[in-house]
């Protein structure tokens, strides 16, 4: 059995899935969220838990160093409860949250190198260095662990472009939330999300060309 | 540009669902006639599928104790330093308080006229420069205890 049919994985798909479709879950979060505006300490830790893997997840992604992205995930929600006050409940609160790691993963990039999460992207198009698909590579792909490939190609692309497959294929928002969390025109996600696909499909045909080249 | 070379632009965006209803309907009856392209967006609805699941990375130990913890701290350690600014205000107006009653039952009692090293100290102008001048060094004295006892706090925990 492949990496993605697991039953590990069916698991937790199907707690998500069931986590999502459960009213009163959802509910209990809304509650915890208001709770938390009105300044209690104890709806905190119900909010962090329910978006703990997520948020981990897309910081880890952003920046790759596991102490950075836990200190990160901490100050982000340092930052939710010292901004729940002016969060409008009418927002979505996962795009809320997300923009606020996500300033906060800028701010890190700026203060780590006098840089940017833009300044790291690559100069050249990745779409001009994409070869041609070899004639088998979709079957070569459903044989491959392709999952531990593609994150380890995914962590040699920009920041700005982890950032947007991410949020696209793991966090499953749509392309305006993904505008609202990183404060860019949505023809920016688009083009973004484009070049991102094209740079990691030319970085696995790269590294590894037997399984995914001509 | 040929009508196979843009719809050959748009099929990755189309694998990652991120074509509007009519660019999406297009691609698709393109790709029924074109095997080219039809095959290359198998390929990456293929990526896109394997993007969805990419293996997930551990938790760190008790992420979101930690994290509470922070912020529960944090809170506190606001709390505090609001509580210090309250009390630095309050201990201000009473010390300008006392000063300026001092003065007035001073000026009463000495008839206006109290006068040490050459100067008039019940003079308006007089009691407010010392007054102002000794409520300053108090205060500077107070920020730099309550600065170092915050200094010890973190030290410790």
């Amino acid at each position: 059995m492949g990496l993605f049919g697991s039953p590990l994985r069916i698991q937790v798909s199907v707690m998500i899935l069931a986590a999502a479709m459960n009213p009163e879950a959802l509910s209990s979060v809304e509650d915890s969220i208001a709770r938390m505006r009105r300044g209690d300490p104890d709806a905190l830790g119900a909010v962090i838990s329910r978006y703990q893997h997520r948020l981990y997840r897309y910081l880890l992604r952003l920046v790759r160093e596991p102490a950075t992205a836990d200190d990160l995930f901490q100050q982000t929600w340092l930052r939710v409860m010292e901004r729940i006050g002016r969060y409008d409940a009418h927002r979505n609160f996962e795009s809320w949250l997300f923009s606020v790691a996500h300033n906060l993963a800028v701010d890190f990039w700026r203060g780590k190198r006098g840089d940017s999460l833009e300044a790291s992207d690559l100069s050249d198009s990745p779409g001009e260095r994409l070869p041609a698909a070899g004639p088998d590579a979709l079957e070569q792909l459903l044989d491959f662990e392709r999952g531990a490939m593609l994150a380890a190609c995914m962590d040699d692309l920009p920041a700005i472009h982890r950032e947007v497959l991410t949020l696209r294929f793991e966090e499953d928002m749509k392309l305006e939330e993904i505008a609202e969390v990183a404060c860019i025109p949505l023809s920016t996600v688009k083009s973004r999300l484009r070049r991102a696909l094209e740079g990691l499909r030319a970085a696995l045909e790269a590294r590894f060309p037997r399984k995914w080249g001509a | 540009m040929s009508e196979h070379e843009s719809m050959r632009e748009l099929l990755a965006l189309a694998a990652a669902g991120a074509l509007e209803g009519e660019q999406q309907r297009r691609l698709e009856v393109h790709s029924c006639e074109c095997p080219i392209c039809r095959r290359e967006l198998e390929i990456w609805s293929a990526y896109s599928q394997g993007l969805r699941r990419l293996p997930q990375p551990p938790l760190p130990g008790r992420l979101t104790e930690r994290a509470r913890a922070r912020v529960l701290q944090e809170r506190a350690a606001a709390a505090d330093r609001r509580w210090n600014d309250l009390m630095l205000g309050a201990l201000a107006l009473f010390a300008w308080t006392v000063g300026l009653s001092f003065w007035f039952l001073l000026r009463i009692f000495s008839g206006g006229d109290l006068v040490i090293m050459g100067a008039n100290l019940v003079r308006l102008g007089t009691w407010s420069a010392l007054s102002t001048v000794l409520v300053w060094l108090t205060a500077a004295a107070a920020a730099l205890a309550l600065g170092k006892r915050r200094r010890d706090l973190r030290r410790v925990l």
